[in-house]
């Protein structure tokens, strides 16, 4: 299936690149910080998705 | 006890996840889609178990208690209003507020010029699906949440604190619900995860069904190119709410893109090309679909009968389940087809004799589940279901 989401993938509202920029050059277990920011970051999406198909 | 109770549920998850598969169980399955039937059986109010969840679930599991039930839905009053009410939407009329607390809650569609998304905003749809719903939608179907560019407020912190909050507490709970309805009653839940086709949902909560229709004819390229965008959206979102074991569907609720609500043409050209699509991917990653097909889908047999085989279950409401079964039936499982106002309406007798030709017709290799038409509210009689179900049991033996 063809992607068509121009700014924003499933699953996401804002993304990590744009996140990454805000914090140093060098961080720690970058890794880490991407997964969690992303997993939080999909309850959101969750959320207004929600709002629109259940409620 | 709770070892008997075990062997209760597993016995009707093989039987319900057979039949799902279009294979023949020991016996027909039972899974009606009982709402605020639940709430009359237990004795609440549909104000109380629309803004109470915790009396919904309870009055879910009353009645898995009572019914010899395969699968039950944990709680099919699905909209909880104490949800919606901290977050501010305004298109439902809550029980007990807008409407008698005896009268289940309603969606109220604004009229065209009142639309939550407008006619020339389809481009900004289509670049970006998630922002035009944070950004555009929500602010306008939140009496709360104010747009962006407006001084932020109190109740507009308050709609995202609470909201999020309670919507997170509210599908937890269906966790629990879930374990007790196994525990206690030995029942299956019966779906897990959400689809709606694009076009439906673009008629829902977007741009109204008769904003839809106008744009249909004055814009057709617009409304295919959004629905195409939404795809992915929806994919997703039907999928992180799936079963991870894989046994109980995702549901589609199919509403308003069936002749005659759109014509053939916009059928095949928008609906079924942004929908099969979604339901082939989520097939690909071994999920099954329940199309609940609200409403008459025959006009639309054949383009479902191009879905790869047992891909999904075809439930019928108001549609002629003999004939699906002669378009469907050597590929997918059934469900459905006892009218729900046969059951508000009729005699037990009556509805004993339609479980009967039902059964007959339609199950006799398996691949059928008994059920009402469409989600049982508060008029179905409890003799009534208590005739469907045994009536089921009688006559549906392998």
């Amino acid at each position: 299936m063809a992607e068509k989401t121009r700014q924003r993938p499933p699953g996401v509202c804002i993304p990590w690149e744009e996140k990454r920029k805000e914090l140093p050059t060098q961080i720690t277990r970058e890794d880490l910080i991407k997964a969690i920011w992303e997993k939080n970051d999909a309850l959101a999406y969750v959320y207004i998705w929600h709002c629109l198909l259940s409620f | 006890m709770a070892n008997e109770m075990e062997k209760l549920y597993q016995a009707r998850l093989a039987r319900y996840t057979t039949a799902m598969r279009n294979e023949k169980p020991d016996m027909v399955p039972i899974r009606p889609f009982v709402a605020e039937f639940t709430a009359k059986y237990a004795g609440y109010t549909c104000q109380e178990v629309t803004h109470d969840y915790e009396k919904a679930f309870d009055a879910a599991c009353k009645c898995a208690a009572a019914f010899d039930w395969d699968a039950v839905v944990g709680n099919m009053v699905y909209v909880w209003t104490g949800l919606t009410q901290a977050i501010g939407l305004k298109y439902y009329a809550v029980p007990g507020v807008d409407i008698s607390p005896d009268t289940g809650f309603q969606y109220r569609e604004p009229p065209p010029d009142r639309a939550f998304m407008r006619a020339d905003e389809y481009d900004a749809l289509i670049e970006d699906p998630t922002g035009f719903l944070l950004n555009v939608w929500l602010p306008r179907v939140s009496t709360d949440v104010v747009p962006i560019g407006a001084p932020a407020t109190l109740r507009n912190n308050l709609s995202f604190l609470k909201g999020g909050m309670a919507m997170l507490n509210y599908f937890f709970g269906f966790g629990g619900q879930n374990q007790r309805l196994r525990t206690e009653c030995g029942t299956v839940s019966a779906i897990a995860g959400i689809l709606k086709a694009p076009m439906d949902i673009l008629a829902d909560k977007l741009r109204g069904y008769l904003g839809l229709i106008n744009d249909l004819m004055e814009q057709p390229e617009k409304v295919l190119a959004a629905c195409e965008a939404l795809m992915p959206h929806l994919t997703w979102v039907a999928l992180s709410g799936a079963d991870p074991a894989k046994e109980v569907p995702i549901t589609i609720w199919m509403h308003r893109g069936c002749v005659p609500f759109v014509s053939r043409e916009h059928f095949d050209r928008i609906y079924w090309p942004t929908l099969k699509p979604i339901i082939e991917e989520i097939w690909s990653k071994g999920h099954q679909v329940l199309f609940y097909a609200e409403g008459s889908w025959d006009a639309h047999l054949g383009a479902f009968a191009e879905l790869p085989e047992k891909s999904i279950i075809y439930h019928v409401d108001r549609g002629d389940i003999f004939n699906a079964h002669k378009a469907l039936g050597g590929k997918f499982c059934l469900s459905g087809g006892i009218p729900n106002a046969m059951l508000a309406y009729n005699s037990p007798n009556e509805v004993r004799a339609c479980v009967k030709k039902v059964i007959e017709g339609v199950a006799r290799d398996g691949g059928y589940i008994m059920d009402a038409s469409a989600i049982v509210q508060d008029d179905a009689r409890v003799e009534n279901m208590r005739a469907m179900t045994e009536a089921a049991r009688e006559y549906g033996q392998y």
